[in-house]
């Protein structure tokens, strides 16, 4: 008597049934040691589902979190050089198409300002190396709160760039000078730190 | 998948607020995620992997892909569902970069039948770990966390018929190693 293989015992305890398993059903019907290796196979997989969680042994958070808020650093950069560039791309373009005396606005001029004090911001922000420093938990939690914060005025900065120039230059103005006031806030707190410790 | 919908509100009570945080960029958000998926995760990444050292590394590296793509998660399927089919996908990647020698092949392909093997009665979490780094995978991911041949194959780049003949010869070896084989 030939019994059924173990590719067929398992395919019997699939949900969708293949050709050939009616046939296999029909003989472990018929066939007690087949019956029996079909519910030896039954214990053993509860047995593998029945197996002790294993956890982790070290906590690895840390070092997720360290990774984006890298990641998080090096996008900022990217955005607010990418903003900054689109913004004065059409700040140029509405000198040149809409006055011909090259004069930027009051608000445009603003916008320009703004930029720029946040681009210079960024470049001493990056001299201090802030991702490979350690701070306490104070400090890097009031950074985060910071960094989260400026991560959400670069989205709204992606959004502004859309709006009809009207309400756009008065948005975008609004939204650079905050992007300053939070980048000095996070300088201040690295800079701070590391005077503190002489760093 | 069955039972992971159950799985979301037992790990993580109030989920769907959790991911609305966590989408826009709340550490605190992403960090609940951590702590609720961390053991699940953890567990299939050491049973598919040969060290806790590589199940750590996936454990990592799954939690960095959850919280770079946390804005791409749909809620149409659930979502721990979400966070294990990440956590499958970066374990098995792991294998491939390993590439661990199959040793219990070898040893039967070199030694042929071991004849203590019947007499050596291992216990299941010995017997796990002595499969193949494919074949357990395979058992894994099918017998324990229920995905289908089907599933498998497309992650493991491989064909529905490869994970059924992984999954028969992995159980015959179970059966032999864990002392369970019946003179027919």
């Amino acid at each position: 008597m030939t019994h059924l293989s173990m590719e067929a015992l398992l395919s019997l305890r699939e949900a969708g049934r293949e050709p050939g398993d009616a046939a296999a059903q029909e003989h472990l019907e018929a066939c007690p040691a087949c019956r029996a290796e079909h519910e030896r196979l039954h214990q053993r997989v509860a047995r593998l589902k029945a197996l002790p969680a294993l956890r982790p042994t070290r906590d690895r958070w840390p070092q997720v979190a360290a990774r984006v808020r890298a990641e998080r650093r090096a996008r900022r950069l990217r955005v607010g050089g990418l903003i900054g560039l689109a913004a004065a791309a059409s700040i140029a373009l509405g000198v040149l198409v809409g006055r011909p005396g090259g004069q930027l606005r009051v608000g445009e001029q603003e916008i320009s300002q703004a930029m720029a004090r946040s681009q210079a911001l960024e470049r001493a922000l990056s001299q201090y190396h802030p991702e490979d420093r350690v701070l306490d938990g104070r400090t890097a939690g009031i950074a985060q709160e910071l960094e989260d914060r400026i991560a959400r005025v670069d989205r709204e900065l992606e959004v502004a760039e859309m709006l009809e120039r009207q309400s756009r230059d008065a948005q975008l103005l609004r939204l650079w000078r905050e992007r300053v006031g939070l980048l000095d806030a996070l300088v201040d707190v690295h800079v701070t730190r590391a005077s503190n410790v002489g760093l | 998948m069955n039972g992971t919908r159950v799985m979301d509100s037992y790990l993580l009570a109030n989920a769907e607020s959790v991911v609305a945080r966590a989408r826009d960029g709340d550490e605190a958000a992403l960090e609940e995620l951590y702590r609720a998926f961390e053991g699940p995760v953890y567990n299939l990444a050491r049973r598919i992997c040969r060290t806790t050292e590589d199940a750590e590394d996936v454990l990592q590296e799954t939690f960095f892909e959850v919280c770079r793509s946390i804005g791409r998660y749909r809620e149409e399927g659930s979502l721990w569902g979400w966070v294990r089919s990440i956590a499958a996908s970066k374990a098995l990647m792991r294998l491939r970069r390993n590439k661990y020698r199959d040793t219990d092949e070898l040893q039967d392909e070199v030694m042929g039948h071991r004849r203590e093997d019947t007499a050596l009665r291992m216990d299941l979490e010995a017997a796990l770990e002595r499969l193949s780094e494919t074949a357990r995978a395979v058992v894994w991911l099918h017998d324990v966390e229920g995905y289908t041949h089907d599933e498998i194959a497309g992650m493991m780049s491989r064909t529905p018929s490869f994970s059924k003949s992984q999954l028969a010869r992995a159980h015959q070896r179970l059966r032999r190693w864990l002392g369970e084989e019946v003179e027919a």
